[in-house]
């Protein structure tokens, strides 16, 4: 019933598909896949009409659309429903289902007998049980996201996008979601599901396309995939055997950090590992993965923190930033905007601000000292900052991410935790930042290093501990791995 | 901030770079003015009376700014400020305490009110520092009626009078504690790891705790800091009075706030600093004094002080992001043009 034909798309200089075709009939369960940065998003985008496709066309039952806006294809029926929530807490479900004006009215105003009475319809087509006058925010994720299909639904959709529906739930969360979707196949609704989670893909979808770099290099009924072939179309070769991880803690005698059965509920299970001196793990895994929890939970981040850190055999258990400092570490955030920086403060005092929370706090600063140490940091980090008195706000990404590690080196960590250090970063200071760390690796400091590039990861680390759903999954040597096997390990692909 | 000699263009360049620039101009022009065409403006004495009044208003508004630079505000400045009052009276009227202990004392008991009520409340706690100065604006207005059954009562030292009445080398002892506190205040938010805490909270409260600040701690510092020059508003108002009166001290929050504001600290906290807020201070002192002298009715001075309040406010604005409707151009967009160095208040 929806057709998406030779559709081209470019951003800029990067093409984000080519020729890439998407056909839907009704009642099935379409699955989407690619990697990252693939094309799939754009496709969805272009389908949805929320973009427009610089060629191609789109056509719902047999006639031609060009969609003008995204309101205009929810009128003819496509409805998406993303991964991140678009609902307002404190409101109940019913009101969510009908946000904004299309609630039924009456000459009284809004009509809220009528408005419960179809909502509760709605739930019932997705078989599931939810108090409609249950604030949002009260409920479990799953059912939240049933709210969310609930009100695609509610614009008579025939059109169902998923884009990455599954990524913040749990298991049994996720089977109530597809008992949910198989009951709307019965009634003829088409959906699209994107996962990067193969099992799920195979459990509920009864057709796949295949994206790799805006092509499409596959398509077909779900019996004509098998999990090796699904990731070797998306690779675009065949992945090597997969070596299975050796599941057992790693032992270091000389562990700069060593972890064990580190938990946090509902995020971390069973974490362990050792990071000797002068040496960089990498973690890899999806979005959600744990990768980030991990790191807070290291640096005292995480309120229910449970098993045992060691930090050059000392067992620490910080809670709070300043005490996980003491303890040794330094933590470069992921987004260096919110959590890294005050951008509004000079280089200088952003250079210094980590420095100096070891000081008495009515103590005066030496000023000599401390303009040795942004000097120093100055030269060796090549920051690129005409005057320090200037504020950091003015520097471009890499140089501001520059100034996040030479705060941090400052400190003189003895092990450091990066969340996604290159994120945002021109090609230049990403070298940069890649000879930084190896520096830092000269002078013996443990570096665990969380990024969703496994190119980066392999070219950086040492090793590379795969994450999966709160647990470490696999475990590789950099010379045993590569992206096809991680990427393998990542979604959960066994053997 | 390396200082190597004085440089009088670069101290040129570092005032007009300063956000209460426009208000800095503005006070020199009203102060022409009036020495211009009202003869008994420009006299010792008049000039005297103008700071000599100025003194709670600074002290108060100094305390504020700290609140605001670690992006907060404190409502009960001003129930503050008259509750230490009272207590002042009843230390030395019925717990016959020394003048110089009872005033200690009442500076502690204002620190105590700012931090470990307010303080607490909004830093450890997280609760909204609005709704948290709300209640203590009312609950400590309510406590000082209670306290002093709403009746004024003498207090009579010959320490609190010289306080407010004396001079030392010919300048007034009120001048000398304006000088004093400034000085103090300005040397804490520039050289003190604490100032920086307090730009670095206002200006990324998260980059700040994850860069080993102590957040909560800093919070409950700078509302300890607005109570006890809260209350040190106390000790000189009761001080020029000669009582402790419950109805002192209502207005002082609004002035307060403008005089911070007119100095260039921003309500989202992390930029501005005191230096400012002295520059704010005396123009509203001046603008009250210029027009009282000058037999306008004091009614203009709210209507001036208004508008210039919402006009510095919109300049700044118009600065950092260009006109309503009218973006700025690409690669200007995240460049504060206004922004102050932070710690450079002077």
């Amino acid at each position: 019933m929806l057709v998406a034909e030779g559709v081209h798309k470019r951003y800029g200089g990067a093409r984000a598909l080519q020729g890439a075709s998407l056909s839907l009939y009704p009642g099935e369960v379409h699955g989407l896949c690619g990697e990252n940065g693939s094309g799939k998003s754009t496709l969805l985008k272009i389908i949805s009409a929320q973009v427009a496709a610089d060629q191609g066309r789109v056509s719902l039952d047999g006639r031609p659309t060009h969609f003008g806006d995204a309101s205009r294809a929810l009128a003819a029926g496509i409805a998406t429903v993303t991964q991140e929530r678009a609902l307002v807490d404190d409101l109940s479900v019913a009101e969510n289902i009908f946000l904004g004006p299309r609630k039924p009215r009456t000459w009284r105003g809004v009509d809220w007998r009528e408005t419960r009475r179809l909502a509760q319809r709605l739930l019932d087509s997705l078989g599931c049980d939810i108090d409609l006058d249950a604030p949002v925010g009260r409920l479990r994720p799953d059912l939240q996201q049933m709210v969310e299909i609930a009100r695609a639904l509610s614009t008579d959709a025939r059109v169902l996008i998923l884009d990455e529906p599954t990524s913040s739930l749990a298991d049994d969360e996720v089977e109530s979601l597809f008992e949910a979707v198989r009951t709307l196949k019965g009634s003829g609704v088409a959906t699209v599901f994107v996962s990067h989670r193969l099992r799920e893909v195979f459990a509920l979808c009864d057709r796949l396309t295949v994206l790799r770099d805006g092509e499409v290099v596959g398509t077909g009924a779900i019996g004509d995939f098998d999990e090796r072939r699904l990731v070797s179309l998306m690779l675009g070769r065949e992945p090597d055997e997969l070596i299975a991880g050796d599941r057992r803690p790693d032992h270091l005698d000389d562990a700069v950090l060593r972890v064990r059965n580190l938990r946090v509920p509902g995020r971390l299970d069973g974490i362990g590992f050792d990071i000797g001196p002068g040496e960089i793990v990498g973690l890899a895994g999806l979005v959600g993965a744990g990768r980030s929890s991990l790191l807070g939970a290291l640096f005292g981040l995480e309120q229910e923190t449970t098993g045992t850190v060691e930090v050059e055999g000392r067992r620490v258990a910080p809670r709070g930033p300043a005490q996980a400092m003491a303890a040794g570490f330094g933590y470069v955030p992921a987004d260096r905007k919110e959590e890294g920086l005050v951008l509004d403060m000079s280089v200088r005092e952003n250079l210094l601000m980590a420095r100096a929370s070891r000081r008495t706090r009515l103590a005066r600063p030496s000023r000599a000292a401390e303009r040795r140490a942004v000097e120093e940091a100055v030269r060796d980090f090549q920051i690129s900052a005409a005057a320090t008195d200037a504020p950091v706000s003015r520097l471009s990404g890499g140089n501001q991410q520059k100034v996040v590690l030479a705060k941090w080196f400052a400190t003189e960590p003895r092990v450091l935790l990066l969340d996604e250090p290159t994120r945002g970063v021109d090609v230049g200071a990403k070298a940069e930042i890649y000879r930084l760390l190896e520096q830092a690796k000269e002078r013996g400091l443990a570096i665990l290093v969380s990024s969703s590039e496994t190119s980066e990861l392999l070219h950086l680390c040492d090793r590379v501990l795969v994450m999966a759903r709160g647990r470490i999954t696999a475990r590789f040597d950099r010379d045993d791995a590569d992206e096809a096997v991680i990427t393998r390990a990542a979604m959960g692909v066994s053997g | 901030m390396n200082r190597e000699g004085f440089d009088a263009g670069r101290l040129a360049r570092t005032a007009v770079g300063q956000r209460f620039f426009a208000v800095l101009v503005l006070l020199v022009v009203i102060t022409v003015g009036f020495i211009l065409t009202q003869e008994r403006f420009f006299t010792s004495g008049n000039v005297k009376a103008l700071l000599t009044s100025a003194a709670i208003l600074w002290v108060v508004s100094i305390g504020l700014t700290f609140v605001m630079l670690a992006g907060g505000f404190d409502l009960s400045i001003g129930s503050t400020l008259a509750l230490s009052s009272i207590a002042l009276g009843q230390f030395v009227n019925h717990f016959g305490a020394p003048p110089i202990l009872a005033i200690l004392l009442t500076l502690v008991f204002g620190a105590l009110l700012g931090g470990a009520v307010n303080g607490v409340l909004v830093g450890p706690v997280g609760l909204s520092f609005l709704v948290v100065t709300l209640g203590t604006l009312i609950l400590f207005r309510g406590a000082l009626n209670l306290w002093s059954d709403t009746k004024t009562e003498q207090v009579v030292s010959p320490l609190l009078d010289s306080l407010a009445f004396d001079s030392f080398l010919g300048i007034p002892y009120p001048v000398w504690i304006m000088v004093a506190t400034f000085l103090v205040a300005l040397y804490v938010q520039r050289s003190t790891y604490f100032g920086r805490d307090v730009y670095a909270v206002g200006g990324n409260a998260d980059a700040a705790r994850l860069s080993g600040v102590r957040v909560g701690r800093t919070i409950i510092a700078v509302y300890a800091i607005s109570g006890l020059l809260a209350a040190f508003g106390g000790v000189l108002q009761t001080a020029r009075i000669g009582a402790a009166s419950p109805q002192v001290g209502e207005s002082v929050l609004f002035d307060a706030a403008a005089a911070v504001l007119l100095g260039g600290t921003s309500f989202a906290g992390g930029l501005g600093g005191v230096g400012g807020t002295i520059v704010g201070v005396l123009f509203l002192a001046t603008l009250q004094n210029g027009l009282s002298v000058s037999g306008v009715a004091s009614f203009w001075q709210q209507i001036i002080t208004g508008a210039i309040l919402l006009a510095a406010i919109l300049l700044d604005r118009i600065q950092r992001q260009g006109l309503p409707g009218f973006p700025r151009r690409p690669g200007t967009a995240d460049e504060p043009a206004a922004s102050a160095p932070p710690g450079g208040g002077g």
